[in-house]
């Protein structure tokens, strides 16, 4: 689950999950909502992988927020529905979505960048929580 | 799928974000406050914020002024750590900070210091033509830019430029495109340091940045960028008005926009690069986004190469803008972009380091100076400034809001002695994006603009609530203050009539 909250000139996006891996996935669906209005309508007509290698939470939520932006911004692919997988190491993913159509599909930020402000994920006791800040 | 029952926790961080400052602010005239280095443990020299009385208790209000005090732990700073009157919160440095560093006192580099969006700035184009000749018209000419100049979300297929391409353009900035006709001598002459960062090692710009950088020169981009036309509303220096060819109603074009992902890209690359780099150097920091390197060393080095190779890559892309908006001109009216005299008066930077001589305890010294939000604003005789304006210092060019006013400046000579030769960069937010949606809500912002006058254009109505004129400070009060400071001295009041967002 995700909800955004505020911040003077940006956007900060506050993640809860039941576990590391789900905590990932509701984040990459954050990131997506607010780049895209209606991210329901987003088919997931294509697939892409993702290996990611992290020494801490934090750098792990930050690299991979920050890889699927750089895929967003490059091959104009927005992405929906996510499976990840932490590792020791770090994660893989597997991430399905499809290209944006902007007749279809409502554009809303442009998201400059992941920053490190605030960045936090923790531990609870039930679950995980993740907090960030994105450059809008 | 969104939280909904998550209140107690999320009080907790709004009460975080919006924790005031309670250290020091001894106040320094009517203009200056500072914060003495005896605050903290680890400050090498004084911070100094530029505000009004007024301002003060509002800039109080968040941790801005901390983030002013943490730059002064920065290794070689000079003077003081500063801070203009658009002070916000920002990462790391506050957004309107200022800091020169030295580079054989140790001095460092940060990213944080220039910001994200690498060489963000304003440019202001000229015409001859005046309020009356363009009222009939304007609805056609908003739409007309707003349908030709890409905006938001996305790349542009207008300019397209292979990485060798690219990688030559990011070296010579605008110059690149005098080939293309995209670009004058007189455009070049008008530029900050004519768009062309000497420093600048296009190598050093990632793979992925070029990729992202690729197919976005000449677009706008989103949030506060702008494309707007505007009217000069009154003038406060004749003289200067006239150097630069302002007259009362004349209409011009202002942009606001930077490097684009590129810039963004080499910013993310040089903060991860520079994971665990300040502890190699022994450099103790109260944040971690203050994340730096020595200027002499690798890393440093490799920051600042990339750096200026993004600055000139902005230029660009602002020059492949006032290209666009020149054809739709000319478009629209029938004469060539020549014809209506449409000249570029001045491109000013607003999130950018340079190297710079400043004379510090008596004698001159090259430095860094970290812009971040805030605008080079050179006084009457510096050589830096185009010949044609040598009189007259600088133009500095401050966007407001879209319903009220933006501003045209001069350096003066203050700005040396007191700024590293600095003033504000524009308004500042009052209302965050998601307060200002709130608070639009059931309204239709473009109707009220164009009650007023302003016809605007945006992807959404989200985009126009987020960056609705309530949503930001009265950029008119930020300009008094560099005013009185004698920093930046006022010239023209323009006042939009069109505006394109992203």
């Amino acid at each position: 689950m995700y909800e955004v909250f505020e911040h003077t000139a940006d956007l900060g996006l506050r993640v809860r999950a039941d576990s590391l891996d789900a905590l990932l996935v509701d984040a990459a669906r954050g990131l997506f909502s607010l780049i895209v209005t209606n991210l329901d309508q987003v088919k997931a007509v294509q697939e892409k992988t993702f290996r990611i290698d992290a020494s801490e939470p934090e750098y792990l939520l930050f690299d991979w927020l920050n890889e699927l932006l750089y895929t967003f911004d490059v091959d104009q692919l927005l992405l929906s529905e996510f499976t990840v997988r932490v590792d020791a190491r770090g994660l893989t993913a597997t991430c399905r979505g499809e290209p944006m159509q902007p007749g279809r599909h409502e554009m809303d930020h442009e998201v400059k960048a992941i920053t490190y402000h605030g960045l936090k994920v923790q531990k609870e006791e039930k679950g995980w929580m993740a907090e960030l800040i994105v450059d809008i | 799928m969104k939280l909904e029952d998550s209140q107690p926790k999320q009080n907790k961080i709004r009460t975080m974000a919006k924790q005031g400052f309670h250290g020091p602010l001894e106040r320094v005239n009517d203009c200056c406050w500072r914060i003495p280095k005896s605050y903290k443990t680890g400050m090498r020299v004084d911070g100094l914020i530029y505000a009004s009385r007024q301002m003060i208790d509002q800039i109080k209000g968040d941790q801005a002024p901390e983030q002013v005090a943490n730059v002064a732990f920065l290794p070689g700073i000079q003077h003081a750590s500063l801070a203009m009157p658009d002070i916000h919160w920002g990462y790391g440095f506050c957004i309107g900070g200022v800091c020169a560093t030295d580079p054989d006192e140790g001095g460092v580099i940060s990213p944080g210091g220039v910001g994200y969006d690498i060489n963000c700035g304003v440019r202001l184009v000229s015409s001859n033509l005046f309020l009356q000749d363009v009222k009939p018209h304007l609805r056609k000419l908003v739409d007309e830019l707003y349908r030709n100049v890409p905006a938001g979300v996305g790349r542009g297929d207008k300019y397209k430029f292979n990485p060798k391409e690219l990688r030559r353009l990011m070296q010579m900035g605008p110059a690149y495109l005098c080939d293309r006709e995209l670009t004058t001598d007189g455009d070049l002459d008008h530029t900050e340091a004519r768009g062309c960062l000497e420093g600048a090692i296009p190598e050093y710009v990632s793979e992925r940045a070029v990729e992202r950088g690729s197919g976005q020169c000449g677009t706008l981009g989103s949030g506060n960028h702008f494309m707007e036309v505007q009217v000069v509303d009154a003038i406060f220096d004749d003289v200067a008005a006239s150097t630069m060819g302002l007259q009362k109603d004349q209409v011009c074009v202002m942009i606001h926009s930077g490097s684009r992902g590129l810039g963004y890209q080499v910013c993310d690359d040089a903060l991860k690069e520079l994971r665990g780099v300040p502890e190699k150097y022994g450099i103790h920091l109260p944040d971690r986004q203050l994340a730096c390197a020595p200027i002499n060393s690798p890393e440093g080095e490799h920051y600042l190469g990339a750096m200026c190779a993004a600055a000139n890559y902005a230029w660009c892309n602002r020059q492949l803008l006032m290209a666009q908006a020149r054809e739709v001109f000319a478009r629209v009216f029938g004469r060539s972009w020549q014809k209506l005299q449409m000249n570029l008066i001045y491109d000013v930077a607003h999130n950018i380091a340079k190297l710079e001589s400043h004379c510090i305890g008596g004698g001159d010294r090259n430095v860094w100076v970290h812009r971040k939000g805030a605008t080079r604003a050179f006084p009457p005789n510096h050589p830096e400034v185009p010949e044609v304006y040598r009189d007259i210092g600088q133009p500095v060019l401050i966007p407001g809001d879209m319903g009220r006013a933006s501003w045209v400046l001069t350096g003066q000579a203050g700005s040396m002695e007191q700024t590293f030769g600095t003033a504000c960069h524009g308004a500042g937010r009052r209302m965050s994006r998601t307060q200002a949606v709130k608070q639009a809500k059931g309204r239709r912002i473009d109707q009220e603009l164009a009650s007023k006058g302003v016809i605007a254009r945006a992807r959404s109505w989200k985009g126009l609530a987020e960056e609705q004129p309530d949503a930001y400070k009265d950029v008119n009060t930020v300009v008094d203050v560099v005013h009185r400071a004698n920093l930046a001295s006022k010239v023209a009041r323009m006042r939009p009539i069109g505006v394109i967002k992203g």
